[in-house]
């Protein structure tokens, strides 16, 4: 055996995965043909863009030049972000925004769920009521709200006026101190009937059986929920509440409409900081660094996500 | 001796009745300019309607009128804020564009002050920016020192420098290069209730002499009657924010640099001033102290102080002549008592001069729009139709275009458009015209500088917003705003 026959062999026995993999990929080369144009249209809108936001997360991007001009500073933006009042400010109201949204999102659409579960005169009516929230459009819903909330003639203060319950109408969106609040409560408005929506689903997959039988058993109306219903809805509350708190880290419709972040940035959260940074004040590298945090975040939320379903379809055992 | 015989006469008068007539219907090119140092309201009236001109005539010298092209081009449009007779002179304009030029294929696109610049700027990244565009006066010298214009000046289409204001050419010229054309020029003024100042126990007729004034009088309207007194507006992202506090700022001796004097170096930031503070504390004292203008003001924008205003709920305000056709456009979709309510409201609306400072200073920002060509490389498919983007530039910088694009809510950028028959149609139309052109030679133009946008949109508002909400005091929110200017400057991340 020659010196060259033998590294061949022995590259051919290190490398038996990519082999098989090759011939895998060969023997199947018609499906792959079909979802080539795919994975092409994705390389090109997701996987490039992902790509030149890491690149210019590293360059200073002065505003007074042109994004060619950009010059390379190594991690210097993610230096700045971290070590700026702004960034844990904007940070604190993510989280505040996105948890309170997501639990209350959740805790009242699983509620409303179970209410709506029960066989009653009206039910169908009162279910298609509550999806209107959800399927109004964010930004015709923020103009509303604004007009509700507006601190000197929005509908609320002027209902608390008039039943004397205040002397002047109060102050939601113009205030640093109610301003979040404010907001959280529309966003939960908007988004809870997917919760429900999410949770009726799940609860017609508890097996009746089950729940006669606890009953047989002496089981109460709470045991039953707690030992029988719930159980059967930890994953589909594990998908609901991971789509909801992806969706609400990614929120920009409500605060940006409603209130531009403000006021003294008391409800910027990340995606309207980023947008302003880039957009407002083209600060182009520093707003890529954030957007590339904001994608690592979003990414371990993802995987979570991608685990409970996996988790489902075990359960179901369809894989 | 000399003998005038009836064939000599009736030569002479056909003469000079020929020349007179040729004078009045001169192009623009042509024209003495208008006189800017006899600028007064009695000025503007005596030159108004007394030439004529030939939009078409003189456009085609630029670009002749069977040229076959095609055009994309972006501008500030008409928002919910302007009178309905604005929304029907732009329907016009393009329409007699495309009646004079049918074979330039035209695809305009409006966009509302807000959004223009982030749409022009994220165009320009992906180089898919229109071919020509009408930008606010603050985004000229941004994109102008980035490099995406072409040089242009008022000759290129056909008219000449002195027609337009000194200030509304600085506002589009980068290191000595001019790079738009003024389209219109405006200067706002103070509008009060005549009504609620009687009422609140203060003269009708008599508008706050002062910015300290401006103070006394809200808190005094809203102590006795419970209502606003004036409408302050602290929006970030707003154009409307910049054009109500920088008056303010400037009537104090303040500024962002030295803008507000003669020959500005733009080298000293002067937003930490003792003066700049005052006019700082001034608004606090309105929002926070007295709590005498709309608590809304942080989220709201002029747009929201109109129907305020209009429902008797608001003793004054900054705005537009063409806030006086917005409220009689708003009366019209009012009902039952409302109405009357309103028509009340109308009847009362005063204009006056923008108050001083306490050193008598007074100052207006000089606002208005410029229209701009691009560079090829960063137009969408690397062309640039010039002979077409320089056929809509002169129209609508034209004497007539320019004033009538300009007809309610500001001025024509070409100054010829103020001797036109439509000038004087608009001086008697037009309520409290005369006020705001009063009101020019106090225009002050923002800095002429790249980084304006970021000051005036976002780092003046959040300085407001900061004092007005609590979140620091006045000295420390003047001092931030003054150290993110510096940053800013020094090309800080």
């Amino acid at each position: 055996m020659t010196i060259a026959t033998g590294q061949k062999e022995a590259r051919r026995e290190l490398q038996p995965g990519s082999s098989r993999l090759l011939r895998n990929i060969w023997e199947h080369r018609a499906d792959y043909a079909y979802v080539l144009p795919a994975i092409v249209v994705m390389l090109i809108v997701i996987a490039y863009p992902i790509y030149y936001t890491i690149e210019l997360s590293f360059f200073n991007t002065p505003p007074g030049l042109q994004l060619r001009d950009k010059n390379f500073i190594g991690l210097d933006n993610y230096t700045a972000i971290l070590t700026s009042e702004v960034f844990w400010k904007v940070t604190w109201n993510t989280l505040i925004w996105t948890l309170g949204s997501t639990f209350i999102s959740f805790v009242l659409g699983f509620a409303t769920a179970l209410a709506l579960h029960r066989d009653f005169i009206g039910r169908g009516v009162l279910r298609a009521i509550l999806i209107i929230p959800w399927v109004i459009s964010a930004v015709a819903a923020s103009y509303i709200w604004k007009w509700i909330y507006h601190s000197d003639f929005g509908i609320i203060g002027a209902v608390l006026v008039e039943l004397g319950l205040a002397d002047r109408p109060p102050n939601f969106i113009d205030s640093v101190g109610t301003v979040l609040p404010s907001l959280i409560v529309v966003n939960i408005w908007r988004e809870f009937p997917f919760a429900m929506i999410m949770m009726m689903a799940g609860l017609q997959t508890v097996p009746d059986q089950l729940l006669r039988a606890a009953k047989v058993d002496g089981a109460n109306a709470w045991q039953r929920f707690w030992h029988v219903t719930f159980p059967h809805l930890r994953n589909v509350s594990t998908v609901t509440i991971l789509l909801l708190a992806v969706a609400n880290f990614n929120s920009f419709i409500i605060p940006w409409i409603m209130t531009g972040g403000g006021p003294s940035n008391a409800s910027h959260i990340w995606i309207t900081h980023i947008y302003e940074l880039a957009f407002g004040r083209q600060r182009w590298g520093v707003a890529s660094a954030y957007s590339v945090l904001l994608f690592l975040i979003l990414m371990t939320l993802g995987y979570f996500y991608v685990r409970a379903l996996g988790g489902n379809e075990r359960k179901d055992g369809s894989a | 001796m000399t003998r005038i015989t009836l064939g000599g006469a009736v030569l002479r008068g056909a003469v000079s009745t020929a020349l007179v007539a040729s004078l009045m219907s001169a192009p623009a090119l042509g024209a003495p300019p208008v006189d800017l140092s006899k600028w007064s309201p009695e000025y503007v009236r005596s030159i108004a309607g007394t030439q004529d001109f030939d939009t078409a005539g003189d456009c085609a010298k630029v670009t002749p009128l069977d040229y076959k092209g095609r055009l994309t081009f972006w501008y500030q449009g008409v928002f919910e804020g302007d009178p309905d007779l604005l929304r029907q002179y732009y329907k016009d304009f393009f329409a007699t564009f495309r009646k004079t030029y049918p074979n330039i294929q035209l695809e305009e696109q409006a966009l509302t002050y807000n959004d223009l610049l982030d749409k022009f700027r994220t165009a320009l990244l992906g180089n898919a920016a229109p071919m020509a565009v009408r930008l606010q006066i603050l985004g000229g010298t941004e994109f102008a020192s980035k490099g995406y214009l072409q040089p242009l000046k008022p000759e290129d289409v056909g008219y000449s420098t002195e027609d337009f204001w000194p200030g509304a050419l600085k506002a589009v010229t980068w290191d000595g290069v001019t790079y738009g054309i003024p389209t219109n020029n405006e200067t706002m003024a103070f509008i009060w209730n005549a009504d609620i100042f009687k009422r609140a126990g203060l003269d009708p007729d008599k508008p706050p002499a002062t910015w300290d004034d401006v103070v006394k009088y809200s808190k005094q309207i809203h102590d006795k009657l419970g209502i606003a007194g004036y409408g302050l507006v602290a929006r970030k992202n707003a154009g409307n924010t910049p054009y109500r506090f920088m008056p303010q700022l400037w009537a104090y001796g303040g500024g962002v640099f030295d803008e507000a004097t003669a020959n500005p170096t733009y080298k000293q930031i002067e937003l930490d001033s003792p003066q700049s503070k005052a006019a700082l504390q001034a608004s606090y004292d309105m929002y926070v102290r007295d709590k005498s203008v709309p608590v809304s003001a942080l989220t709201n924008q002029q747009a929201d102080n109109q129907p305020l205003f209009l429902a008797g709920q608001l003793g004054m305000m900054i705005s537009h002549p063409s806030d006086y056709n917005v409220m009689l456009d708003l009366q019209k979709k009012a009902t039952g008592t409302d109405k009357d309510k309103a028509q009340t409201v109308i009847d009362n609306m005063r204009y006056g001069l923008i108050p001083t400072g306490p050193d008598g200073k007074r100052a207006v920002v000089f606002g208005g729009s410029n229209i701009h060509i691009l560079k090829p490389e960063y137009v969408e498919g690397g062309k640039v139709d010039e002979p077409a983007a320089k056929a809509i530039i002169c129209m609508w910088t034209s004497p007539e275009w320019s004033l009538k694009m300009a007809y309610a809510g500001s001025n024509p950028g070409n100054l010829n458009g103020f001797k036109t028959k439509w000038m004087k149609e608009r001086l008697d139309n037009i309520k409290f015209l005369d006020v705001t052109t009063s009101m020019l030679p106090y225009g002050i133009p923002f800095p002429a500088l790249p980084q304006s946008p970021e000051i005036m949109n976002i780092i003046v508002p959040d300085m407001l917003q900061n004092a007005l909400t609590g979140a620091m005091t006045v000295d420390q929110a003047a001092d931030d705003a003054a150290k993110k200017v510096k940053d800013l400057m020094g090309g800080g991340l």
